[in-house]
């Protein structure tokens, strides 16, 4: 009986190598580096949020059914709207085309001009800083408002949150997030690998490296529906190379890992739309449980104006449980953008956001061909005993 | 040199020489009466997948057997079929001889078509239970006995008013007929031996069939028979090259590990779905497989030692394996991956796989006892005597010093004298491998508490789980086992006091084999011993009370 | 006191020999009627109400001291503790048998085997695996139930096929049906025949295999001769099984009597999640199916499927577990602390009270089928029993167990039965003489005993 030979040029998880080390394994070898593996299970909008909304005192946003609707003459409300008994959603498709020629205002949004776009007012925000305080004087980012994090860290860089805060399909409650999760849960497009090598030490190594894939296998799940650790993900290759394998260094402390800004190309899925997302300056921070089974954390960087609206826009009919309304997404975020000037204009093109994400540890898996499965070894012997 | 040292040296060589010989004679064996065992589920599966192909589906129930020196197979051949057994096995005959006859399959497996479908067609029904009467049971029929199928069919036939309906209504007679469900022996004269009986040539072509395949004899297999040629070593040694040379070899092997593991339960397998969420039924049936191809793999493909299934670092895992024992998996098709363990990682052998350290465990936690026990009575054939009925343990709950891990909870049965007689024969051994935890996933600590998983198994030290593999490949039980295991299998029923000898043999032959299975399957395949019958005592079988002699 | 009802008669009807180590006499011919005083039931058509047997068991005994009060003479009247408080409303349906000892006579206790097997068979075990004699169920079924569709439906509610605590012998042993789904396709499935359709027609198909499984038995004495004696006995059970077989065929095709009592249930279904997950030895997943098995097989009783029933609620070992939790309720009755306060070990105590419930469920299954002028439970006798009095040290001594129903008005009901010590065959005894089987004595060595427990007679 034979069997496809090979496995594959793999990396071991650690939570199996620590355990090896604590029976008595003889010491050899030379000092190989370790590997840690996660894909990415949840992944939000960093948006703080107050019991009663203090941070958009104005309330929330209209949406663009209520500007449609205040543009109809009230027969036409009436016809169109079969006196009030079509649904936002069975109204979408007249009410998305309100540009004065029958644009959509999702795919033209410059197409109409609507009231300003109330944004976050609040102080506090989920992020980092990512301006370092003199990006504006550096000629790096554009004049804006900073937040104080949650964490009470001073100057944090959230525009995405400040645009986004105050419209209701963009909050934990509403529809976008929560389907985006589910999404990627069942359909597996949009899954983020995160693999850290040159590990010594998991728990406080000062340098690693973190490199970013697209995982092309679905996500293992138990049968209630809860994400597994351990399975193995392959990586979405193409002639060869990965296909996204972006990567920043970084380091470990007491079971946290930071890593230095970086582009990183993520891919991403929600709401039947598939983006390569650009970050740039993206910084990560994430917290590795004790026992390397699942991790958590934020990342925080620079997301295009454009790659956002191109999302926003695409959303399409769900937009009518949203609430929001893109041409005045489309003026504020031009507005408040604060990073990557363009040369030539000076405008910013850039919006700095926070994600928060949880991750369930993983084994990443390239290409066909055999890592000796000894990778790890000399992990294994600095691990002895400090496990318990 | 005179006469006289010639004669002494002639007659010292010839001693020698009779000396010699009689070491490496096989010993005799008088055996026992011939059989009627039930054919065990597996056996039935095979045999109709064999006869009619694998599309055929069997759903229901089999009567439980009772597991007998170890085997499922040798509890067969005590085996009663009850009302309701025989209602699942009517049942079952019933779909099968539908789905046989249906317009999917009965194009290639009936042998040729009526005249009219809607009537009887003798011809056809004669030459199909002509052939498949005789795959069916084990034998040629005679002529009166095909008629009579015929004239069943026939008259169905006419009853319900279609070929097909009425063919299927007398195989499923057939199918549930006595000489089909229970493998009859029947024994002759033999004719080398004056007042000595044998085996009938089909009832050898039975048992060498449902040892090397787990299934009934194929037509060549039954021609061999017909021809006698199965009482003629060239013969036997013919038809034994064959079967052992078929890719069946490899099902045959499969049935018996199967049942030598009692995996027969693992497909229903439940762990708790909290504390071992990786947990499945599919990780169940996955880790049997695992356990069989790496078995497969090593005594048949490589045709390796037996002993070193107990070290082997080398296996496959599948994907939900993957995440039991947290190892990676590429999936190019889905299946199955060569892997092997890394040095320094402590899972060496099948005495490390799921398939024995979930199975042998409870359903949320692991279990010490249970796995020494099984190491004990599964893997070396050994008896762990059942535990005293008048244990109270009040003596040993302290509620101020609660017991944290397996071993602290095991402590007493090491302690207290009624315990430990036979706790020492299970828990040494099972508390080795306490760093695999009752789903299989290898483990620092229970509940964040330390383990300490030293033990031994008959002298044999070991720190922890690495140690079990070669405690167990040291051990002379380990391969003394697969013998008896194989003979009892081979004859379907317990070895009698007459065979030891020739086990004892076996055992030795088997290791200057170099522990090969193949070759260990060909010796008992041709040796004399596993065909061996002896004349029904003619005393009524008369039960003693063991513990008062006392006729009962 | 024997009691025969009458009964279609077929010359099979009659007993072979011993049967095992117990003493059973040959039945005798149907027209030696020996009615009781009372006279038995009568249905609205004037036919006798059939009277059926059945068995329930549940694992791991009962908490000492908190089930059952004690008492020092048989009397009327029985006094449940918080672990049976489910069963009080049943008082007037149950009687409770205490203080009966199971003498071993030096044979091993084999734990929680032992136990049922002496109280089943009456005799004890010699090996952890050997069933010396056929159960009681069975020799009662062996005497009413020849000319039912089943001879016995056996069911368990844990999912665990092979612990059916009925067999007529180690190696015959049936597999109990182990899910709800298995129980009613076996029932109610496409061969059953609804009393109540006004149409019936005998199926041809079913005339066929009549054919088919005639020309089996047609081999029968040729087949005796070729095989050894010993091997005689197994054929010989093959063939009373094929004659079962005809027989189920044969009451298919008479057309069922009319039936009131009869309605058939709906099929189970299982939604949504419980399709994923069928962990068979949760404990609320074994109460839920033992909910519904209960129905299903107390309504395959009142269509007259078969007259004598096996229930098993928890296996000996009982394997029955919550989710999340490593110990089992075997696990626990021997690992638990008993709480000092309490004087139990309250986890355990708390699995033995659902196993309560679950009697009280399956009491009720019977007694809400309403038959003639009373209910199904009035016309059914059922010996509840488990294999062990005390869990923890296994003690075979004073087992609990119960009647069930009024057995067609043949027994008292209420009652507390003390056996001071007197081997616990008595009660098995006396049922099967309730039930009609024509025995006076039953059990070996220390178990055998010919003393029936009158006190509960009518």
């Amino acid at each position: 009986m034979k069997l496809s030979s090979g496995t594959p040029r793999v990396i071991h998880g650690f939570a199996a190598c620590a355990a090896v080390v604590l029976l008595c394994l003889p010491a050899t070898a030379s000092a190989q580096q370790g590997t840690l593996g996660f894909v990415i299970t949840l992944w939000n909008l960093g948006s703080y949020e107050t019991r009663f909304v203090d941070e958009c005192p104005e309330g929330l946003n209209v949406g663009y059914d209520e500007y449609w609707w205040r543009g109809l003459s009230k027969p036409d409300r009436a016809t169109l709207t079969e006196n009030g008994l079509k649904s936002r959603l069975q109204r979408y498709f007249n009410a998305i085309r309100r540009g004065p020629n029958g644009e959509d205002v999702c795919m033209n949004p410059t197409a109409v001009t609507d009231p300003p776009l109330l944004l976050v007012e609040g102080d506090k925000a989920i992020g980092m800083d990512l301006d370092d305080k003199d990006g504006v004087a550096a000629g790096r980012s554009c004049p804006h408002r900073e937040f104080t994090g949650i964490d009470g860290t001073a100057g944090v860089d959230n525009q995405l949150y400040r645009l986004l805060g105050c419209v209701y399909g963009f909050r934990s409650y509403g529809q976008v997030e929560a389907n985006e999760n589910e999404n990627r849960k069942s359909n597996g497009k949009g899954m983020t690998l995160i693999e850290i090598t040159g590990v010594d030490d998991p728990r406080n190594d000062p340098d690693v490296t973190v490199n970013f894939y697209r995982s092309i296998d679905l996500y293992t799940l138990d049968g209630s529906g809860r994400f597994l650790p351990h399975g193995s993900y392959r990586i979405d290759m193409y002639n060869g190379k990965p296909r996204y394998g972006s990567s920043v260094r970084g380091k470990i402390e007491n079971g946290v890992l930071t890593t230095t800004p970086g582009e990183v190309n993520l891919p991403f899925y929600g709401n039947y739309t598939y983006q390569n997302r650009l970050f740039r300056d993206l910084r990560l921070r994430m917290t590795i449980s004790p026992n390397g089974d699942s991790a958590e954390g934020m990342a925080a960087g620079y997301l295009g104006v454009d790659d956002l609206m191109f999302y926003v826009g695409s959303i399409g009919p769900i937009q009518s449980t949203t609430i929001s309304n893109c041409p005045s997404i489309h003026v504020a975020a031009n507005q408040i953008a604060d990073g990557h000037p363009d040369p030539k204009t000076g405008d910013c093109t850039t919006l700095s956001s926070a994600f928060v994400f949880k991750a369930v540890s993983a084994f990443i898996v390239h290409d066909k061909g055999m890592r000796t499965a000894g990778a790890g070894r000399g992990l294994l012997d600095r691990l002895k005993g400090v496990f318990k | 040199m005179s006469t006289m040292r010639r004669a002494w040296r002639l007659t010292f060589t010839a001693c020698a020489l009779a000396l010699l010989a009689a070491c490496s004679e096989t010993p005799k064996t008088t055996g026992a009466e011939a059989g009627m065992r039930l054919l065990t589920e597996p056996q039935y599966r095979q045999t109709i997948a064999d006869v009619f192909g694998q599309q055929i589906t069997i759903g229901g129930t089999f009567d439980p057997l009772v597991r007998t020196s170890g085997l499922l197979t040798v509890g067969a051949s005590a085996a009663r079929i009850t009302p309701a057994g025989l209602e699942q096995l009517d049942r079952m005959a019933r779909s099968i001889a539908a789905q046989v006859t249906s317009e999917e399959n009965r194009d290639f497996l009936l042998p040729c078509a009526p005249a009219d479908v809607r009537a009887p067609d003798d011809t056809c029904a004669a030459q199909f239970f002509g052939t498949t009467g005789r795959l069916l049971l084990r034998r040629s029929l005679a002529e009166d006995e095909v008629a009579s199928l015929v004239r069943l069919a026939n008259v169905s036939t006419r009853e319900l008013g279609n070929f097909h309906d009425g063919l299927a209504s007398a195989l499923a007679g057939l199918l549930v007929s006595p000489e089909f469900l229970f493998v009859i022996e029947q024994t002759e004269p033999d004719p080398k031996r004056e007042g000595a009986l044998r085996l009938d040539g089909y009832s050898k072509a039975s048992r060498l069939s449902f040892f090397l395949w787990g299934s009934a004899p194929d037509d060549e297999l039954l021609r061999a028979a017909e021809a006698g040629e199965l009482h003629k070593s060239s013969g036997l040694a013919e038809q034994v090259n064959r079967l052992l040379e078929s890719p069946r070899l490899e099902q045959g092997l499969r049935l018996f590990f199967d049942d030598m593991f009692a995996f027969e339960t693992i497909g229903r397998l439940e762990k708790d779905a909290i504390i071992y969420p990786a947990f499945s039924t599919a990780v169940a049936l996955e880790a049997r497989e695992q356990t069989l191809r790496t078995l497969m793999h090593m005594l048949l493909d490589e045709e390796a030692d037996y002993r070193d299934i107990f070290t082997t670092r080398k296996t496959f895992i599948s994907s939900a394996l993957g995440r039991i024992y947290r190892i990676p998996v590429s999936r190019p098709d889905g299946g199955w991956m060569e892997y092997e363990f890394p040095e320094g990682d402590p899972r060496l052998g099948i005495a490390t796989h799921v398939s024995f350290t979930a199975l042998h465990s409870h359903a949320g936690r692991s279990s010490p006892t249970l796995r020494g026990k099984a190491i004990r009575e599964i893997l070396l054939c050994q008896r762990v005597p059942d535990p005293p009925g008048t244990i109270d343990f009040a003596a040993f709950n302290d509620p101020n010093s609660p017991a944290h891990t397996a071993r602290d909870r095991l402590n007493v049965h090491s302690i207290e004298p009624a315990c430990a007689g036979c706790h020492k024969l299970t828990d040494p051994v099972g508390l080795g491998m306490e760093h695999i935890d009752g789903a299989g996933q290898l483990r620092t600590n229970e509940d964040g508490y330390a383990i300490d998983a030293s033990g031994s198994l008959d002298g044999f030290e070991f720190q922890n789980v690495a140690g079990i593999g070669p405690a167990l490949r040291e051990n002379v039980a380990a391969p003394a086992c697969l013998v008896n295991r194989l003979y009892a299998y081979a004859t379907a029923r317990v070895p009698a006091r007459n065979e030891r000898k020739y086990l004892k043999y076996l055992e030795g032959e088997f290791a200057d084999d170099g522990y090969r299975v193949p070759a260990l399957l060909r010796r008992i395949a041709l040796d004399e011993a596993m065909y061996a019958v002896k004349a029904p005592s003619t005393r009524p079988a008369r039960v003693t009370d063991p513990v008062t002699g006392d006729p009962s | 006191m024997t009691v025969l009802l009458p009964r279609p008669v077929t010359r099979r009807s009659v007993l072979r020999g011993a049967l095992g180590g117990a003493t059973v006499g040959l039945s005798l011919p149907f027209l030696d009627l020996f009615l009781n005083e009372n006279g038995t039931a009568l249905a609205a058509t004037g036919a006798p109400l059939p009277v059926r047997f059945g068995t329930w068991y549940w694992g791991l005994g009962h908490t000492p001291g908190h089930a059952i009060v004690p008492k020092t003479r048989t009397a009327a009247g029985i006094e449940f503790l918080t672990e049976c408080q489910a069963l009080k409303p049943h008082h007037d349906q149950l009687n409770f048998f205490g203080g009966f000892n199971m003498p071993l006579d030096g044979r091993s206790n084999y734990t929680h085997f032992s136990g049922w097997v002496a109280s089943r068979t009456g005799t004890a075990p010699s090996t952890n695996s050997e069933i010396p004699a056929p159960t009681l169920d069975l020799l009662v079924a062996d005497h009413l139930s020849n000319n039912n569709r089943f001879k016995t439906l056996d069911a368990t509610a844990c999912g665990i096929a092979r612990e059916n605590y009925s067999a007529r012998s180690t190696n015959s042993r049936a597999a109990a049906e182990a899910s709800p789904e298995k129980l009613y396709a076996r029932v109610f499935g496409t061969e059953f025949a609804d009393p109540n359709k006004a149409d019936f027609k005998p199926d041809t198909r079913m005339m066929v295999r009549r054919s088919v499984l005639s020309a089996v038995n047609d081999d029968r004495k040729k087949l005796m001769q070729k095989v050894g004696a010993s091997d005689r006995a197994r054929l010989d059970e093959y063939f009373t099984s094929i004659r079962q077989l005809e027989n189920q065929l044969e009451t298919q095709l008479r057309k069922p009597e009319a039936n009131q009592s009869c309605a058939i249930p709906a099929a189970p279904r299982r939604d949504g999640a419980e399709q994923n997950m069928p962990q068979g030895l949760e404990v609320d997943t074994v109460i839920a199916n033992h909910r519904v098995m209960a129905q299903m097989m107390a309504m395959a009783v009142a269509c007259n499927q078969t007259r004598v029933f096996n229930m098993v609620f928890s296996d000996n070992f009982s394997h029955m577990r919550r989710p999340g939790q490593t110990y089992t309720h075997h696990l626990l009755t021997h690992e638990e602390t008993p709480d000092t306060d309490l004087g139990y070990q309250p986890v355990a105590f708390w699995f033995n009270c659902r196993t309560m419930e679950a009697f009280a469920t399956f009491i009720d299954a019977f007694a809400n089928i309403r038959e003639g002028d009373g209910t199904l439970l009035d016309n059914t006798l059922i010996f509840a029993a488990t294999e062990t009095n005390y869990a923890r040290v296994h003690s075979v001594d004073g087992v609990p167990v119960f009647s069930v129903g009024k057995a067609g008005g043949r027994i008292k009901t209420g009652m507390h039965v003390v056996g001071n010590g007197d081997p616990i065959t008595r009660i098995g005894l006396t049922m099967m003489q309730i039930m009609g089987v024509p025995i006076d004595n039953w059990g070996t060595r220390s178990l055998q005993t010919s003393k029936t427990i009158s006190e509960i007679l009518v």
